[in-house]
């Protein structure tokens, strides 16, 4: 990046956060933060739990945090965004902001003449490879591990869509944690309630340059799944800051980086 | 107090956390000697006196520390590039 904030190269600018908890008692925190970001980034993408309790009046404070900020903005939701139940008010109320809401979806969005894919979802916990519940027993927790399986399956789906759309760069978001680096720092104890070892296979599966998560707010940012890809927990209290910034290099059409990972992993599979 | 009440009574304190309106999951609450220690980082100061005046309330009588940071609203100062 040149001194005035300019891209330089091929690279995406990817500006990144979660968690930010926002309630009405604290309107217009971020919006000066986040209206830098046209000099410095190419997109904003948000790691879930925007709200405090997942009503429509804190989505409407995320909302004009984030309206009109000059670089599109895209976004999963969380588990406390879906607190009241009303997660699908939340997602029109930031909709109708002009806020990308993915789940288990992808979005193709050009930057400096390539594009960029981001898949999306919430995810669920359910633990990590070794440690991990399992699809057994009682209906409830059978369907605790389905709801975590079905969100896996929508993050694999949704980046093997972008396959075959030519991008520069394929970023997976979700809320929930994919690996267990990034949870360092918090109790070992509550790991399987901060993420899936599913989403990663997924990610490993199909193909990511970049994992961002947030949700573990006593964690550390940086993680890699076993297949390679690079995993950022962006929960703002990990962050400490308004947002973080990764400048990632795009592939040229036709050279994807990333295409061994896939192999490796499908062999340590 | 016995220990085992004192356990039970920084159980409800973090259930009222998430529960009241700071929903607040992201706060550690653990025991110290004698005293219970608070940290973590939460979105605002509001907030941050909304959790000790639960404290206050629920661990009465047991001395109660603290470490809450308020989160940083501050832009990055530079990117991290992903070679």
């Amino acid at each position: 990046m040149t001194a005035t904030g300019e891209r330089n190269g091929a690279m995406v600018r990817v500006a990144a956060v979660g968690d930010i908890h926002l309630s009405p008692d604290c309107r217009g925190l971020l919006r000066p933060s986040f209206e830098t970001l046209p000099l410095c980034a190419d997109l904003l993408l948000l790691a879930g739990d925007l709200t405090r309790h997942g009503t429509v009046p804190e989505a409407e404070v995320v909302a004009a945090e984030v309206r009109d900020l000059g670089v599109p903005v895209v976004a999963v939701l969380g588990n406390h965004d879906y607190h009241s139940e009303q997660e699908a008010d939340v997602t029109r109320v930031l909709s109708d902001a002009g806020v990308t809401v993915l789940e288990g979806e992808s979005v193709i969005l050009p930057v400096g003449g390539a594009k960029v894919g981001v898949a999306g979802v919430k995810g669920f916990c359910g633990g990590f490879a070794g440690r991990s519940a399992g699809e057994f027993g009682e209906r409830e927790m059978k369907e605790f591990v389905r709801t975590t399986r079905r969100g896996a399956e929508g993050l694999h789906r949704a980046l093997a869509g972008l396959a075959d759309g030519d991008c520069g760069a394929r970023i997976a978001l979700t809320h929930f944690a994919p690996v267990p680096d990034t949870l360092a720092g918090e109790p070992v104890e509550i790991y399987p309630f901060l993420g899936s070892y599913l989403l990663a296979e997924a990610i490993d599966e199909a193909g990511a340059d970049l994992a961002l998560h947030g949700h573990a707010h006593l964690g550390t940012e940086h993680g890699m799944t076993a297949g390679g890809v690079r995993v950022r927990n962006v929960a703002q209290p990990v962050i400490r800051k308004a947002f973080a910034l990764y400048h990632l290099p795009l592939a040229r059409p036709g050279e994807r980086r990333g295409e061994s990972r896939e192999t490796v992993t499908r062999t340590s599979a | 107090m016995s220990a085992g009440e004192s356990e039970y009574r920084i159980a409800r304190f973090r259930d009222r956390l998430a529960r009241e309106d700071t929903a607040e999951l992201g706060v550690r609450v653990e025991v110290r000697g004698e005293a219970v220690l608070l940290t973590g980082t939460v979105p605002t100061a509001a907030g941050r006196d909304e959790i000790l005046r639960i404290a206050e309330v629920e661990l009465g009588g047991i001395p109660v520390r603290h470490d809450l940071l308020v989160a940083c609203a501050d832009p990055p100062d530079r990117p991290e590039e992903l070679l």
